[in-house]
């Protein structure tokens, strides 16, 4: 199959779970009483993803650890995550995030 | 029914103006979210049409962000559905805390209303729904619902054809990744939410040559385990 029908199939599934997971109670009226061990399971859920999705993709060059400064992203994000812990401003975390990669880049 | 739902009327349209009103603070953070989410889907690859439809149907950035690198690496579709799918569970908390506000409205109407779910609208409407009787909660949650809902596809849409003219040499795709840094920092505060992070982070870098991103899913369960497991350990006294 093609990558554009692939894309396609994934856009509408992305959409489903938005539409399953805050319709479930509110829409088809979900009876469960969510356990205390379900419902912290169901709040820590996004914190578990975006680790696993953020940490490989920064960490990881060339399917190596890269710790060094050569690693310009992720030194950006270290420093960018570093101003949202501080700050707990997005746009700023955000804008400064995306400074620091293109000096970087820049310098590079 | 006595206390039908008003959706006209001076005081249906007084809480649905409060309810935009309350989320106002909230516009420019949106803005530079849904513009930000816009830019990065129009460099990871997407087709215009389809960057358009994902961020009408989906109407939500995490999962939106969070599946942008699976769609750009043509991650198989099950994995890149099953991170959004992860990414939403938070939804299902929300939705069984309002239930019963809106359980006697009919099936199309909830699902408007389901739809209009997101983190910042359900967290005012929590704090201030008990301000407003029963039978105007449901228009004043549209007010919130349709604010959010408007300034951020205004910033999506606004993303999607600023991006359009930005060369993708500027690498501005790395800016939904520095998103996603920035809406993880804050879940580090609470000992579960740092387990998570870590033990779903640490276990994705250690499993990322296993094919079809496996590695992510099998992370994401042991991150969640790590967070419950967390959540039961003894506090330390004060």
């Amino acid at each position: 199959m093609n990558d554009n029908l692939l894309t396609w199939f994934a856009i509408i599934g992305i959409s489903l779970t938005t539409i399953v997971t805050r319709g479930s109670f509110v829409v088809f009226g979900s009876r469960l009483r969510l356990h205390r061990t379900v419902e912290e399971a169901l709040r820590f859920a996004p914190a578990a993803a975006l680790g696993a999705l953020v940490l490989p993709a920064l960490l990881l060059r060339h399917g190596h650890v890269d710790f060094s400064l050569e690693n310009q992203r992720l030194l950006a994000a270290f420093i960018a995550a570093l101003v949202m812990w501080r700050f707990g401003s997005m746009i700023w975390t955000i804008v400064v995030g995306m400074g620091i990669a293109t000096l970087l880049r820049l310098m590079a | 029914m006595s206390d039908a739902i008003l959706w006209r009327g001076p005081a249906a349209r007084a809480a649905f103006r409060a309810g935009t009103l309350d989320i106002a603070p909230a516009i420019p953070a949106t803005l530079a979210w849904g513009l930000v989410t816009g830019i990065a889907m129009a460099q990871s690859g997407l087709n215009l049409s389809q960057a358009y439809a994902l961020g009408l149907l989906a109407f939500a950035g995490t999962a939106q962000l969070a599946a942008l690198p699976l769609l750009a690496s043509h991650a198989p579709v099950v994995v890149t559905v099953l991170t959004a799918l992860i990414v939403n569970l938070r939804f299902v908390i929300y939705s069984a805390a309002m239930k019963s506000e809106f359980m006697m409205l009919s099936f199309p109407r909830r699902l408007g209303i389901a739809y209009l779910i997101g983190d910042f609208p359900y967290v005012l409407f929590e704090r201030m729904a008990p301000q407003y009787e029963p039978r105007l909660r449901p228009v004043y949650f549209l007010g919130i619902g349709i604010c959010n809902l408007v300034v951020w596809q205004a910033g999506q849409l606004a993303g999607l054809l600023a991006a359009g003219r930005i060369p993708p040499e500027w690498g501005l795709e790395f800016a939904g990744m520095v998103a996603l840094v920035a809406l993880v920092v804050p879940m580090l505060r609470s000992r579960p939410g740092f387990a998570a992070c870590a033990v779903g982070g640490g276990v994705g870098v250690a499993l990322d040559g296993l094919p079809a991103h496996a590695g992510l899913v099998l992370a994401t369960v042991a991150g969640i385990f790590a967070a419950v497991l967390a959540d039961r350990l003894p506090r330390r006294a004060r």
